[in-house]
């Protein structure tokens, strides 16, 4: 592949711009852009209903040579809407053969904290970059998304200074045509403390966390509730 | 007794029509109640990642369409059936806009199940489940679909149940045997 020019940042996640889909594939087009990469992004749940939405997806797609598609984990795959894109994006490369060579990396985010948890749909992402024509640049997978908290990445924070790290790394690779190193996928998709310390702290905090939520809604006692339970 | 069967088809797809009718003939001759659910059809706007489902309204969507209605058929019924192309290994996005909005069936709470951290069961009662693809020829994601429903049925802790892929340029009159076996895997008949 040629010295990339244009990346597009394709959000797959509903909760758009909120999104820890959105902040982390800011944080990685940000550092293409200080190599030179022109950047656009785009919101799926935004283009996939309607016609002038799927031309303008298309057309973005057509125009840039990296495609970042960042996209959270939803039922051990990517909301319906992701995968709407990915048809829409296939139907179309089949009707019209693509005229240069571009490169697709995905990035996983999810809230359980293992990473293998995102196996499955990083293959099927990697499955539709085959079939459609694009080269593979690699997949990150984002565990414990919760301790993202959708605020914007930070190098000098503890907390994603790995991320952030693999995610620079990616970007060295990404800019001059080569698809993301094995390291920059490994480090990227690394917790920041052990796996069983984020398991333990899910079970404890997160549990606490959903609890707080639904107090502030006046919804706590209603937590365990069966609305569509038979013979009530 | 009662099937579900979500059928996440393009409009036109036979294949995935003969199987929906072959499921039901087969369940009907048994005594069991059938409904078939045409995804594409349905009112079933996409979820909103709010989490509503779990910390405002539990139990149920804060979407009012048709996938509230899609949700509650699936938890009641006993036996349900996912119907869906093979779409790089995974579900086409019909099938995947009821089933993102299924989530309030399960708690937000996390618990750790077969050495990983998943979800908590709101219900006591589980429909079996059934996953069904139609894979186009010359590809072959067989193994990644079945993965995936692998997953799935972890997370959604089924009694029973079974996933396979129907080659689309097969002989439709294979289906009854492919779909008898099917329903043995998943004991809704012997």
């Amino acid at each position: 592949m040629s010295q990339p020019r244009k990346v597009l940042l394709l959000i797959g996640s509903p909760r758009g711009e909120r999104s820890n889909s959105h902040v982390i594939g800011k944080f990685l087009v940000d550092k293409l852009e200080e190599k030179g990469l022109f950047s656009e992004e785009a919101f799926v749940t935004r283009l996939v209903n309607t016609r002038e939405g799927t031309e303008k997806l298309l057309k973005s797609v057509d125009n840039a040579d990296i495609i970042v598609l960042a996209t959270p984990l939803y039922v051990d795959s990517f909301p319906s809407q992701t995968i709407k894109a990915l048809e829409l994006i296939h139907e179309h490369r089949k009707a019209v053969l693509p005229t240069k060579s571009q490169m697709l990396v995905a990035i996983m985010n999810s809230g359980f904290p293992e990473k293998e948890q995102m196996d499955i749909a990083l293959k099927i992402i990697r499955n539709f970059a085959q079939a459609s024509n694009f080269k593979w640049g690699g997949g990150i997978r984002v565990g414990w998304g919760m301790a993202l908290n959708s605020e914007p990445l930070n190098e000098k924070k503890g907390m994603t200074r790995k991320l952030t790290s693999g995610l620079s790394l990616a970007a060295v690779n990404l800019s001059t045509g080569q698809p993301m190193s094995e390291k920059a996928e490994d480090l990227a998709s690394s917790l920041f403390v052990p796996l069983f310390l984020a398991k333990t702290m899910t079970r404890l905090f997160a549990n606490r966390d959903w609890n707080k939520q639904a107090k502030e809604n006046n919804a706590e006692a209603k937590m365990r509730d069966r609305p569509y339970e038979i013979n009530q | 007794m009662k099937t579900v069967i979500f059928n996440g088809a393009k409009e036109g797809d036979m294949t995935i029509k003969a199987i929906e009718k072959t499921i039901a003939d087969q369940l009907i001759k048994k005594r069991w109640e059938v409904e078939s659910i045409e995804l594409r059809t349905m009112q079933i706007a996409a979820c909103l990642g709010c989490f509503g489902c779990w910390v405002k309204t539990p139990g149920t969507c804060v979407i009012n369409d048709d996938g509230r209605e899609t949700t509650r058929k699936a938890i009641q019924s006993d036996l349900l059936v996912w119907l869906t192309p093979v779409t790089f290994g995974g579900y086409s996005s019909e099938l995947k806009k009821a089933l993102d909005r299924i989530i309030p069936i399960l708690l937000p709470y996390f618990q750790s199940y077969h050495g990983q951290i998943h979800h908590r069961m709101r219900y006591k009662k589980y429909p079996k489940l059934l996953i069904i693809g139609v894979q186009e020829p010359n590809v072959d994601y067989e193994e990644t679909f079945v993965a995936l429903a692998e997953r799935n049925s972890l997370n959604l802790r089924p009694p029973a149940y079974a996933v396979s892929v129907f080659q689309r340029d097969k002989d439709p009159k294979m289906i009854p045997a492919f779909v008898e076996e099917l329903l043995k895997k998943v004991e809704v008949i012997s």
